[in-house]
C-alpha cells in the first residue's frame, strides 16, 4: 500500500503509471526506479515520491481525505482492467453501482434543466448519481441530487482539495455532507490539467451501471465517457434533441449507434429500473390533487392563448409554491 | 434717476423674484452690472445699449448702475436684457416710471426685438404671486399662460414692451406651446405574443411599480418597455405644471399633457442623469422623467456609480444637487423601468442556445445591479425569446384598452392617497386580505424563502393586481399572480 500511495503522489498520467507498473513488475520497483533516476520524472515529482507514506497518511487525515485501494473498491469498479490502484476520497464511495449523468460543459437551458431533474429523480429513487462536477450538465445533475438530499459522487480531474471550477466548491461539499463522495486518483494539490480529464471519465462510468448523456456536441468529454462505458459493458442512455442543433449532435449520434433514448425523468426512472431493479425507496411521484399535465411542457404565452394571462400566471405560481413545477425560459417544467 | 423692474431667477425649478434696480448717476459713460451675474448676464450691457438706441430711445450718457437683487442667487443667461432695458429707460426718464411695474423676462437682439429665454413659466408664477402683469416674448408667454391667474402679455420688441407696460398697446398674439417630446405612436398591439411581458407592463403601469425586464437579446424587452408610455394615464393639472417647471429649468419649455418618458443611453454622465452642470445646476434625466418613466435599457452596462446614485431619488422622489455655492432640490418622482441581459453574452438560461459566459463573469455582471437597487424592482420579469407561433399569432390588445384599465386602477389608488409602489410596511399591514390570500402568502414565505422586503413587494404588487380587478380585499389569485412576477434572476 505504501508504495502505491507514494507512487500516486508522482501525479503521472494513469496510463503511464499502469504501463510502468507492468514493465517493472510492482509499484515498489517503479518507486525504486524513480528514486534511482532510471525513470525520468520532474524533480518535484521525485521529491514528492520520496515522502514516506506515514507522513502522507497524516496529511490526508488532517485534510479529511481518505484513500481507497483497489481491493477495497466496490466490485463493479475493481473488476475493470484499467481500474485505478488507489483513489483519494472525501466522504464514502457508494457501494452500489449508480447512474452517471454526463454532458456538455457548455450546456443550454434545456440541458441543465433536464440534468437537474434527472439528478433529483434518480437520487429520490435511491440510486447513487455519478458525475464530474464540471460546469453545465455535471453541475446541474449534482445540484439536483443535493436538492433531493440524495447520494452522489463527483469524480474530479484534479486533486481532492482543488475545486474546479472554483464556484462548485460549495456544491462538492454539499455532496459529501449528503453521504456522497468526492473521488479522484490524483493527489492533493494536483491542478486541473486538460489531459487529466479523459482518464477520470473511466472512473465515472466505472462507478455506474448506466451512463446517461444529457446533452453533448459531436466532440467532448461526455462522449469519451459514453464510449468508455460501452467498452466497460455499461448501458448508455441518451437524451434526443433536434437533429440540426449542434448542442445535441453527440446525443443523437450515440442513439443512432445503439444507445437507448430516454425522455422525461419518469421515463428515465423506468428505464433504469429495468437494469438495476425497482428503486429502493418508494418513488416520490407527485401525490397531490393538483393536476399539472395541462401546463407542463408548455410556455406561458401558449397557455395565455387559451386562458387570461393573469389566470395562467396565478395558476403556475400556485403550482410553483407547492413545489410541483418550475418556470424555465418561459416554459413550465415538472419538478421543484 | 432710479427705477426697479421685477424679473425671475430659477433656483433649481423654484422661480424666485429678482429685483432689477437701475440707478443713473453723474454724467460719465459708464455701465456697471452687479449682483452675481454670469458671463451671459454681463454681456447684457452691450445688447441693452444697442437695443435701446435701435428702438429710437436715447441711451443716457451717464453712469448706469444695475443691481440684480437678492445678490446671493446666481443669475444666469440672457433673460435679464429686457428688464434691464426697461429699468434703464424708466430711470433715465425716457418713459414714465410705471413702466417698471411689470415682471419682465427676455433676451434682446441688437435691433431691439425680444427673444425668448429660459424661465417663462417661472415668470408667470412670480407675476401671479406679485399681482403684476408679465411681459414676455411670444413663446415664453405661451408657457406663462399655463399658470392660472397670471396676466400675460407677449411682446416682439423693446418698444412694444414699453407700450404694453404703459398700457397703450395690447401686445402681440401669444404663440401656442408645442408638446414636449413623447415617444407616442408605438402601440401595444404591435407586440406579438409576450403575454407575460404585456401583463407585467400593465401591472407596473397601474401601480407605478419599478419594473425589471430581463432576457436574451432580441426577446422584445425594449419593444415592450417603450410602450409603457402609451398606457399611462394623462397628467393631472398640478402634475403638468410640475413637469413643465422641471423642463423649463432645463431650458426645454413645452406642454406636458402625458407623462414624460426618458431613456438615457448607458454612456451618459452622472450630471446628465442625476443633474448638475456648471453654475446653476440644471435637472438631469431623473428629473426630466419626473411624474413619468425613466427607462434604462441595458441596465447592466450602466456604470455602478450611476446605479448607486439612483437609489436615493428613487426612494424619496427628489434629488439634491450641489454646485459651487448653490444646492438645489429637483423633483425626481419617476417610475423606473429597466431592461437587461441575464449575462454578458445574453443567453444564460436560454433553452436552445448555450451561454458562453463563465460563472464568475455572470456573477460580476449581476453584482453591478447591486442588491439595494435590485431590491427596488417590485416586478422582475423574464422575457424569453419568442417562439415561432408567437410571431405569427394574432395581434395583442391595443394600448388604449390597457390604458383604460390602468387609469381605473390608478383612480382607486388616488382614493387611497398614494400609488401602490409607495405603500410602506405600515400601510401594507393595514390592507385587507382574504383568508385564502393569507394562506398562500404564508406558503410562499416558506417555499420561496421570502425576505421582509420580498414579502412587501409581493403584497404591493398583489394590491395593484386586485385594483385592476376592482377587488378589495385582495384575494388568493392576486397573491398568486404577484408571486409569478417575483422572478429571481
Amino acid at each position: 500500500m505504501n508504495a502505491r500511495l507514494q507512487l500516486a503522489y508522482v501525479g503521472m498520467h494513469p496510463d503511464r503509471r499502469a504501463e510502468l507498473v507492468e514493465r517493472h513488475g510492482s509499484p515498489e520497483s517503479v518507486l525504486d526506479a524513480i528514486e534511482r533516476g532510471r525513470i525520468e520524472v520532474p524533480d518535484r515529482a521525485r521529491r514528492a515520491a520520496a515522502v514516506p507514506a506515514d507522513e502522507r497518511l497524516d496529511q490526508l487525515a488532517s485534510a479529511g481525505v481518505g484513500i481507497c485501494l483497489r481491493e477495497n473498491m466496490p466490485d463493479h469498479l475493481a473488476e475493470l482492467p484499467d481500474a485505478p490502484d488507489l483513489l483519494f476520497v472525501r466522504g464514502a464511495l457508494p457501494a452500489e453501482p449508480g447512474v452517471a449523468v454526463v454532458g456538455s460543459r457548455r450546456a443550454t437551458g434545456y440541458g441543465t434543466s433536464l440534468a437537474r431533474r434527472y439528478g433529483t429523480a434518480l437520487a429520490s429513487a435511491g440510486w447513487p448519481v455519478v458525475s464530474g462536477l464540471a460546469r453545465g450538465v455535471d453541475g446541474a445533475a449534482h445540484r439536483g441530487v443535493v436538492a433531493a438530499h440524495g447520494c452522489g459522487a463527483a469524480v474530479l480531474g484534479s486533486g481532492p482539495d482543488v475545486w474546479y471550477p472554483k464556484e462548485h466548491e460549495e456544491l462538492g461539499r454539499a455532496l459529501v455532507a449528503n453521504n456522497g463522495a468526492i473521488v479522484t486518483e490524483y493527489p492533493p494539490g494536483t491542478p486541473p490539467n486538460g489531459w487529466r480529464f479523459p482518464p477520470r471519465n473511466r472512473i465515472i462510468s466505472g462507478l455506474s451501471r448506466i451512463v446517461v448523456v444529457v446533452e453533448a456536441a459531436r466532440t467532448g468529454g461526455a462522449l469519451i465517457t459514453a464510449r468508455k462505458a460501452l467498452a466497460q459493458g455499461r448501458d448508455v442512455f441518451a437524451v434526443p434533441g433536434d437533429v440540426d442543433r449542434p448542442t445535441s449532435e453527440g446525443c443523437n449520434r450515440v442513439i443512432r449507434d445503439g444507445a437507448l433514448p430516454v425522455l422525461d425523468p419518469d421515463d428515465l426512472i423506468e428505464a433504469v429500473s429495468v437494469v438495476l431493479g425497482p428503486p429502493e425507496s418508494a418513488l416520490t411521484r407527485e401525490s397531490s390533487d393538483e393536476k399539472i399535465d395541462d401546463v407542463v411542457g408548455r410556455t406561458i404565452d401558449e397557455l395565455a392563448l387559451e386562458h387570461p394571462v393573469s389566470e395562467v400566471l396565478a395558476r403556475v405560481a400556485r403550482l410553483e409554491a407547492l413545489g410541483l413545477v418550475r418556470r424555465e425560459g418561459g416554459r413550465v417544467v415538472k419538478g421543484r | 434717476m432710479f427705477a426697479t423692474v421685477t424679473s425671475v431667477a430659477l433656483v433649481g425649478v423654484e422661480p424666485r423674484p429678482v429685483r432689477v434696480e437701475v440707478h443713473i448717476g453723474a454724467p460719465k459713460d459708464r455701465f456697471a452690472l452687479v449682483g452675481l451675474p454670469d458671463t451671459a448676464v454681463r454681456e447684457a450691457k452691450d445688447r441693452v445699449r444697442s437695443a435701446i438706441v435701435q428702438s429710437g430711445f436715447p441711451f443716457p450718457n451717464r453712469t448706469v448702475t444695475v443691481n440684480l437683487a437678492p445678490a446671493d442667487i446666481p443669475k444666469a443667461g440672457s433673460a435679464y436684457d429686457l428688464p434691464i432695458a426697461l429699468g434703464v429707460l424708466a430711470a433715465a426718464g425716457s418713459v414714465p416710471p410705471t413702466v417698471g411695474s411689470v415682471v419682465a423676462l427676455g433676451e434682446l437682439a441688437l435691433d431691439g426685438s425680444v427673444r425668448s429665454a429660459r424661465g417663462g413659466l417661472g415668470a408667470g408664477l412670480v407675476a401671479r404671486d406679485a399681482g403684476l402683469p408679465c411681459v414676455l416674448s411670444v413663446q415664453s408667454a405661451g408657457e406663462a399662460r399655463r399658470v392660472p391667474g397670471a396676466e400675460v402679455r407677449a411682446v416682439r420688441s423693446l418698444s412694444e414692451a414699453v407700450g404694453v407696460a404703459q398700457g397703450t398697446t395690447p401686445g402681440a398674439p401669444i404663440k401656442e406651446q408645442t408638446d414636449l417630446p413623447h415617444p407616442g405612436g408605438a402601440d401595444l398591439s404591435e407586440v406579438r405574443g409576450q403575454a407575460v411581458g404585456r401583463r407585467a407592463l400593465e401591472v407596473a403601469a397601474a401601480g407605478r411599480h419599478p419594473l425589471l425586464l430581463w432576457g436574451p437579446p432580441g426577446s422584445g424587452k425594449t419593444m415592450l418597455a417603450v410602450r409603457m408610455a402609451g398606457i399611462l394615464p394623462p397628467l393631472g393639472d398640478e402634475e403638468r405644471l410640475e413637469v413643465a417647471q422641471v423642463w423649463d429649468a432645463a431650458g426645454r419649455a413645452g406642454r406636458a399633457e402625458t407623462p414624460p418618458f426618458r431613456s438615457p443611453h448607458h454612456s451618459a454622465t452622472v450630471p446628465a442623469i442625476i443633474g448638475g452642470g456648471s453654475g446653476m445646476p440644471v435637472p438631469g434625466e431623473i428629473s426630466l422623467a419626473h411624474r413619468g418613466v425613466l427607462f434604462l435599457d441595458e441596465l447592466g452596462e450602466f456604470p455602478v456609480n450611476i446605479l448607486n446614485a439612483l437609489r436615493q431619488p428613487l426612494e424619496s422622489g427628489w434629488v439634491i444637487v450641489s454646485r459651487k455655492g448653490v444646492s438645489v432640490r429637483f423633483p425626481s418622482s419617476f417610475q423606473l423601468v429597466a431592461a437587461t441581459n441575464p449575462c454578458p453574452c445574453g443567453y444564460a438560461g436560454d433553452r436552445l442556445r448555450p451561454c458562453s459566459c463563465s460563472v464568475p463573469s455572470i456573477e460580476r455582471y449581476r453584482r453591478r445591479l447591486s442588491g439595494p437597487l435590485l431590491d427596488r424592482f417590485d416586478l422582475r420579469v423574464a422575457i424569453p425569446r419568442p417562439q415561432r407561433e408567437d410571431l405569427v399569432g394574432p395581434p395583442g390588445e391595443g394600448s388604449k384598452v390597457v390604458a383604460d384599465r390602468v387609469a381605473a386602477a390608478r383612480a382607486i389608488q388616488d382614493e387611497r392617497g398614494m400609488p401602490n409602489s409607495r405603500l410602506g410596511r405600515g400601510e401594507l399591514d393595514g390592507l385587507r386580505w382574504t383568508s385564502g390570500a393569507r394562506c398562500l402568502l404564508e406558503t410562499a414565505i416558506e417555499r420561496f424563502a421570502l425576505t421582509g422586503r420580498g414579502f412587501d413587494r409581493i403584497r404591493r404588487v398583489a394590491r395593484t393586481i386586485a385594483d385592476l380587478d376592482g377587488a378589495d380585499p385582495a384575494d388568493e389569485p392576486h397573491i398568486a399572480e404577484a408571486l409569478s412576477f417575483r422572478g429571481e434572476w
